[in-house]
């Protein structure tokens, strides 16, 4: 099997964009990605494309990948859409490495894109209700907020994780973003307005939600022998791992783990040959602030039920012993869904090239990065890991 | 010989006081009637009629694949076409070869149902009991004097052969036509009542427990209780009253002070209400109304081994909405339609 | 909005969404609820039916507040505004997520384990058509 490399990473800031539609924040990312290929590329050399989208008001849900290819001048060749809920994109991107590992293809396009913001309220809220065990669980009146507050009481009935540690998640990732120009929120919170915003799920208020935004990423993927060509500083694929779980949290046996995360990690870190002490850095799925701390238990950077301590002690500050979200997370960086996961890997790019754009984002000497993207309420997650 | 074999109403948790209106409204038009019950906003009168069926096959201690016959009698089906009687059936289990029915349009459909009910278990020869289910919430316009007094309850029986607990001995039935009382025409949401000084109510009902005692050979006074229809907390009284009732033998299933008025299901809930404080060899009489009566005399055999949720229960676990939400309730203040 | 869960879908499930009724596997005793093709515990394919008494307990719980339910529950919100939602774990064993119905939605007052029975509701209307549902109330 070939090793594979990134070569170019690009995305387009997240947020409220009612001025590019789909086909505009692809190309935005496509371009920034092929811009950042240090010794340049010629974009003719793109075999294929895995796109991760949800697809969001389903204004184009058919032969969603080549309409974007197409605009992009890459015409003709295959292209794929990936659905995995929230993950949509690292499965594309699982699929793009699994292309080049095969020995099929040598330069591959992996991104994600989605367009939330332009929809009524009531169409939003329908789509945000898709992707759990819809007849079982939607029907009983709850969207993901209700999914992850009860899977965050639950957290804290066995493990006395608190209210003011969730907290500390968003108020950590909106003080990172403050420093990411493509983040949606570069705002600090305080725990005082925290804990004073009026529930939307108890116990989640609006701070422990992330927000819905427009967006899109891009990276471009090569085999790992052909990386020099093209620039000095590839960022190589150690481990690709994924995972799916039971849809509906009522079918699983513990409700406060996400298994599919869990087996993602522990497949990444065997393929990697690392554990999770050797990761400088990670982006990791905070769509909901106890999200954040699932992550933490799932690749093992806490023990099951401990991982509040963790933001207690700091250590998933920048600075601290193991900086998380130094973008600014779903939470603050932003979530378009499709995007998010490409996305993620944009931000290890840069953090393990050292060439973020404001250094106080940097983590100094990051060498082995980790992104970890979940679908939905962890019906689906994948773990990669990366390093220079 | 077929009769009674189980029972169980529902009330749903909602209350409102008469004088929430008075000070929304300045008045409350509702004689008598103290507080009354109201319908959640996930309810309606096949979901009261579910929870009242289920507790009468529970106090029966039959099994509902023993059920053949499920009548629904309702004024306010919430499809004007497609019969509920049908998605009660399925949800308490009675599957296959049932005959199913809505009796409607009327505040005695109660009744109607139930003597319809009892003839269909007598001339059935299959051993299965019926269900008769009287659930019923109706509703008017929230600035018309009629609307005070609309509640929501239901009453479910069970027909068999077998471990009866009360006969229905006799019944006299009177269909009288009326003219601007208590009408809905098809489409419309509200029922509506023209306010006319008729005494329709009062006329039928002492015709019918007239006819009735007559043809029994029994006077008021060989009935341990009486049942009259409750379109208020008083009427019930007053016609009761002028047929030599006393207040004793009226209170125990005079409902509506508390329940206000819950139309179809009116002298079923109250016959509930008055089977499980009656005792052996007591005898009910029993008198709906709605564009005619229905006299019914009811005699009290064995009491109910099986367990069952009492009335009482239902109308002391309760609790208080204002005007405001009530209007929530009853969707006046909503713009979304379906 | 068009419909999520088709009626023929729907109609295929009422016996678990009005009564409840479970799947018990043959193979390891295992009750399936919502029912499967396969069981969830051993993977057989042999089943009988189990009418599940509906009383549990509340495994975990939420309050939706206005706002933050799927759009099919707009008009339930706009009527009642915050409702409970929470994973009721039946007497049988298995979990199920219900909406909380006739139940103060109160944080402070209701609590992990609080003892609860199935009742059945209206859950939502849409293309003019209700679909009843069990929901959960407290004992």
């Amino acid at each position: 099997m070939k090793d594979v490399a990134i070569i170019g990473a690009g995305q387009t800031s997240y947020g409220v964009m009612p001025d590019k539609g789909l086909k505009e924040l692809f190309a935005e990312a496509f371009i920034e990605a092929v811009n950042d290929v240090q010794k340049g590329i010629d974009t003719a050399d793109i075999q294929e494309a895995w796109i991760g989208t949800l697809g969001t008001g389903g204004a184009q849900l058919g032969n969603f990948a080549p309409l974007l290819t197409e605009q992009v001048y890459l015409p003709f060749i295959p292209a794929q859409r990936v659905e995995d809920a929230c993950a949509a994109s690292t499965f594309a991107f699982r699929d793009a490495v699994m292309a080049i590992k095969s020995g099929m293809r040598n330069v591959v396009l992996a991104g994600g894109v989605e367009k939330m913001t332009d929809l009524p309220r009531e169409r939003n809220r329908y789509w945000l209700g898709v992707s759990g065990d819809v007849e079982w669980e939607r029907l009983a009146g709850t969207n993901f907020p209700g999914i992850y507050a009860m899977i965050a009481m639950r957290h804290m009935h066995e493990y006395g994780t608190t209210r003011e540690q969730l907290m500390k998640v968003a108020i950590k990732n909106h003080r990172n973003a403050v420093n990411n120009p493509k983040a949606q929120f570069k705002a600090e919170l305080t725990m005082e307005k925290c804990l004073k915003a009026p529930f939307i799920a108890y116990p989640f208020t609006i701070y422990d939600v992330c927000p819905v935004s427009d967006g899109a990423a891009v990276v471009i993927l090569c085999r790992a022998d052909w990386a020099n060509k093209f620039t000095d500083k590839p960022v190589y694929i150690a481990g690709i791992g994924a995972g799916t779980d039971y849809l509906a949290i009522h079918d699983r046996k513990d409700i406060t783990r996400l298994r599919a995360a869990e087996n993602a990690a522990q497949d990444a870190y065997r393929q990697a040959g690392v554990k999770p002490d050797d990761i400088d850095v990670a982006e990791v799925h905070d769509c909901f602030t106890i999200a954040e701390i699932l992550a933490y238990e799932a690749i093992g950077f806490a023990k099951v039920g401990e991982g509040g301590r963790l933001l207690d002690d700091g250590d998933t500050e920048i600075g601290g012993k193991i900086p998380v979200n130094p973008s600014g997370g779903l939470k603050a960086k932003g979530h378009p869904i499709g995007a998010t996961g490409t996305g993620q890997i944009c931000e290890i790019v840069h953090q393990l090239r050292g060439d973020v754009q404001k250094p106080d984002r940097q983590v100094k000497g990051a060498k082995i990065g980790l992104t970890h993207n979940v679908g939905g309420s962890g019906g689906t997650a994948t773990v990669n890991i990366f390093r220079i | 010989m077929a009769g009674i074999v189980g029972y169980g109403v529902y009330v749903p948790k909602y209350r409102i006081k008469a004088e929430e209106y008075i000070k929304a409204w300045g008045n409350f038009a509702a004689d008598g009637v103290k507080e009354k019950s109201v319908v959640g906003c996930d309810e309606d009168v096949v979901t009261m009629a579910i929870e009242a069926s289920n507790n009468a096959i529970k106090s029966a201690g039959i099994d509902p694949k023993n059920i053949n016959t499920v009548y629904l009698a309702t004024t306010s089906a919430p499809y004007a076409e497609k019969p509920s009687s049908v998605t009660v059936a399925a949800a308490i289990g009675a599957e296959g070869d049932v005959r199913t029915a809505d009796f409607t349009t009327s505040t005695k459909a109660g009744t109607a149902a139930l003597l319809a009910c009892l003839e269909r278990v007598k001339s059935d020869d299959s051993g299965r009991c019926g269900l008769i289910v009287a659930s019923d919430a109706p509703a008017a316009a929230p600035d018309s004097s009629l609307e005070h007094a609309l509640g929501g309850a239901a009453a479910a029986f069970i027909i068999g052969k077998k471990n009866i607990i009360a006969t229905i001995d006799k019944s006299y039935s009177l269909s009288m036509e009326t003219l601007g009382e208590r009408f809905r025409k098809r489409d419309e949401p509200y029922i509506r009542d023209l306010e006319l000084r008729v005494q329709h109510l009062q006329n039928a009902i002492t015709a019918t427990i007239k006819n009735l005692q007559k043809s029994l050979n029994l006077e008021p006074k060989d009935f341990a209780y009486v049942v009259v229809q409750q379109p208020d907390g008083r009427a019930a009284a007053r016609i009761a009253g002028k047929l030599g009732f006393s207040k004793k033998q009226l209170s125990t299933g005079n409902l509506a002070e508390y329940t206000g008025d819950v139309g179809a299901a009116s002298t079923l809930l109250s016959l509930a209400a008055v089977l499980e404080s009656a005792k052996h060899g007591e005898k009910i009489l029993l008198a709906s109304y709605g564009s005619g009566s229905d006299a019914i005399c009811i005699t009290v055999g064995a009491p109910l081994a099986a367990p069952k949720i009492e009335i009482k229960e239902y109308l002391q676990n309760k609790e208080y909405i204002d005007y405001v939400k009530y209007l929530k309730l009853k969707k006046v203040l909503s713009t979304f339609r379906t | 909005m068009t419909s999520y869960i088709s009626l023929p879908s729907y109609l295929n499930t009422i016996d678990q969404r009005y009564r409840l009724i479970g799947k018990k596997c043959k193979s390891c005793g295992t009750v399936n609820f919502p029912p499967r093709v396969m069981c969830i515990e051993c993977g057989g394919r042999d089943f009988e039916d189990i009418k599940l008494s509906g009383r549990g307990k509340i495994h975990a719980f939420t309050i939706i507040s206005r706002g933050s339910a799927p759009s099919e529950f707009d008009d339930q919100q706009n009527m009642t505004g915050e409702f409970g939602v929470a994973v009721i774990e039946l007497e049988e064993g298995p979990r199920i997520i219900g909406q909380l119905t006739d139940c103060d939605p109160n944080p402070e007052k209701i609590r992990i384990g609080t003892e609860v029975r199935a009742t059945v509701r209206k859950l939502y209307e849409q293309e003019g058509v209700i679909r009843y549902g069990y929901k959960f109330t407290p004992v």
